[in-house]
């Protein structure tokens, strides 16, 4: 069993800074690493597989630092993000290279079943020029756990897969985790993480905003103020009826729109349509005003 | 481990247009020289021809623009297209990346330029073994130099490509030209010496003595060589959106 550890882990490019003293740890299991686009994941990720000096701080797998020590990946299979493959190679050829080079005693065979891990088989002796987008993920993963790492980081791996190509790789991640494999994944997508990950860390604009389990964190972003904008025939009287139920927090009206805050989501979309009955007036719109995943992660910056 | 590292360089180079273009401008010295023979030169003069034909052309322009685009292209273009994560990410030392990927480029600048050097030389003077070796015989030794090189320039530079070809025409190509003191640090007054030593003397000869050529390019070779290795032990890979 490995763990990945970070203590106080900060990155910048030249006035950037892409991460911010965050400190953690990876072991066993499924850790989600959560966080929309350009918050930082990609740098931590890299930093973790020993590609990326960090500034401050350091990055320990085990014991010794990642940077700079290209043993590491003896113990660390890395996916990355980027689509690039060498894509001359066959998908076995890719495999078996990566097996080779991993300096394995029977590179065959060892690629044979990372290549049925993944369930590839019939397109391996095929160009990865062909590939699809899914396919190649899987031939990366492929590749990544060909020597059988007890550590295993992937980039944004279901990117650009079918639903049932995410099925399988999510079925993959967990077997490979039944093992005692700690594996630590990146996604923008709050779903795909809620499904697999044992443990979540959310990190938003460099900083780690959260961590810990899926459920105190799934809590954490539910039972925060959610804001609703609603168009109907009567606003005013709407909102007397709205504000008169314990849900909703306030109410504001103002340049012909509703906007209604509560700290329930579900027990304001419930009363919603009885307290337009009460009030005599037909709902035209009902929309949530905050919902993009950025919203709810400075929500959770903020906290 | 070692196998499989060369035949992937060797595969990544070969499948690049670029490359197959080389092959092209490879010939071309040797067309020129069957299209000089159709005038029916005298011997001394198909010998000056043929001196120069190889000096100036062979290792003054096809030399440097094959190895530069084969040297900066050999980790560069690994690095251009992320590719070079699939080979960092393996517990194999830099060291011994930085050696292989050099060996193969090395060779396949050679079998690009030396077989089209020497056989250029070999046609225009209708015949001139001695000279010919002589400066195919260079033309391996300048590759080496050049490739390690631009290699090291490609790990430094993103715009190895340009930045070599700027240095090849301005540095190899014009100052080396004009002052004396300057051409002991120039790859092709290397290879030169080196030609006229194996006993190609003829229309064209190095202003500097063999062994001076031979222990500076033997030192800008290992220099280059462990920029290389340096550099790609601490080569960091950003995100695209870092």
């Amino acid at each position: 069993m490995s763990a990945i550890v970070l203590r106080e882990v900060s990155r910048w490019y030249g006035n950037v800074v892409a991460v911010n003293d965050v400190s953690f740890e990876v072991g066993p299991g499924i850790t989600g690493l959560l966080g929309p686009n350009g918050a930082g994941k990609t740098t931590l990720l890299h930093m973790m597989g020993g590609f990326l000096a960090p500034s401050a701080g350091d990055v320990r797998l085990d014991d010794g630092p990642t940077w700079r020590h290209p043993d590491i990946y003896r113990r660390i299979g890395f996916v990355p993000e980027r689509e690039a493959v060498h894509a001359f190679l066959t998908g076995r050829q890719f495999v078996l290279a990566s097996a080779r080079l991993q300096g394995m005693s029977d590179p065959g065979a060892a690629a044979d079943r990372a290549i049925a891990m993944v369930d590839l088989p019939d397109a391996s002796n095929r160009a990865i020029g062909g590939y699809s987008k899914g396919m190649r993920q899987r031939i990366k993963v492929a590749a990544a756990l060909v020597h059988d790492p007890p550590v295993l980081i992937l980039d944004e791996p279901f990117n650009g897969m079918d639903p049932r190509q995410r099925l399988h790789m999510m079925d993959l991640l967990r077997s490979m985790a039944a093992e005692g494999r700690s594996i630590l994944f990146s996604s923008h997508i709050l779903e795909e993480v809620e499904r697999i990950s044992d443990r979540v860390l959310v990190v938003v604009a460099g900083r780690l905003a959260a961590s810990g389990d899926f459920r105190r964190i799934r809590r954490l972003m539910t039972d925060r103020p959610h804001s609703f904008t609603i168009r109907s025939s009567d606003d005013r009287a709407l909102a007397r009826e709205l504000l008169a139920g314990p849900e909703v927090e306030a109410v504001e009206v103002r340049d012909g729109m509703l906007t209604v805050r509560t700290g329930d989501y579900g027990a304001l979309t419930r009363s919603v349509a009885t307290a337009a009955q009460r009030a005599g007036a037909s709902l035209l719109e009902l929309r949530p005003a905050d919902e993009s995943l950025e919203s709810v992660f400075s929500y959770l910056v903020r906290r | 481990m070692i196998q499989t590292l060369a035949s992937i360089t060797l595969r990544g180079l070969l499948n690049r247009r670029r490359t197959l273009l080389l092959v092209l401008v490879a010939a071309l010295p040797v067309v020129v020289a069957g299209i000089y023979r159709l005038s029916e030169p005298g011997d001394a003069e198909a010998l000056e021809f043929g001196g120069r034909l190889m000096a100036d052309f062979g290792l003054g322009v096809l030399l440097p623009l094959v190895a530069v685009i084969i040297g900066t292209a050999t980790i560069g273009s690994e690095l251009e297209d992320g590719t070079i994560v699939y080979l960092l990410a393996k517990p194999i030392p830099r060291l011994l990346i930085v050696i292989v990927k050099l060996v193969v480029a090395w060779l396949v600048v050679v079998a690009l330029v030396g077989p089209a050097v020497a056989l250029a030389g070999l046609v225009a003077t209708g015949g001139d073994a001695a000279l010919a070796v002589a400066y195919g015989a260079a033309s391996v030794l300048g590759a080496l130099e050049y490739t390690a090189i631009f290699l090291a320039l490609s790990l430094v530079t993103s715009r190895a490509l340009v930045i070599g070809l700027a240095y090849v025409v301005i540095w190899e190509g014009v100052v080396a030209g004009l002052f004396a003191g300057t051409r002991i640090i120039s790859v092709r007054q290397h290879a030169v010496a080196v030609a006229d030593a194996l006993g190609g003397e003829g229309a064209v000869t190095a202003d500097l003595a063999v062994v001076a050529g031979v222990v500076v390019a033997a030192i800008v070779t290992l220099l280059a060589f462990a920029l290389a290795v340096r550099r790609l032990e601490a080569v960091e890979l950003r995100g695209d959106t870092a």
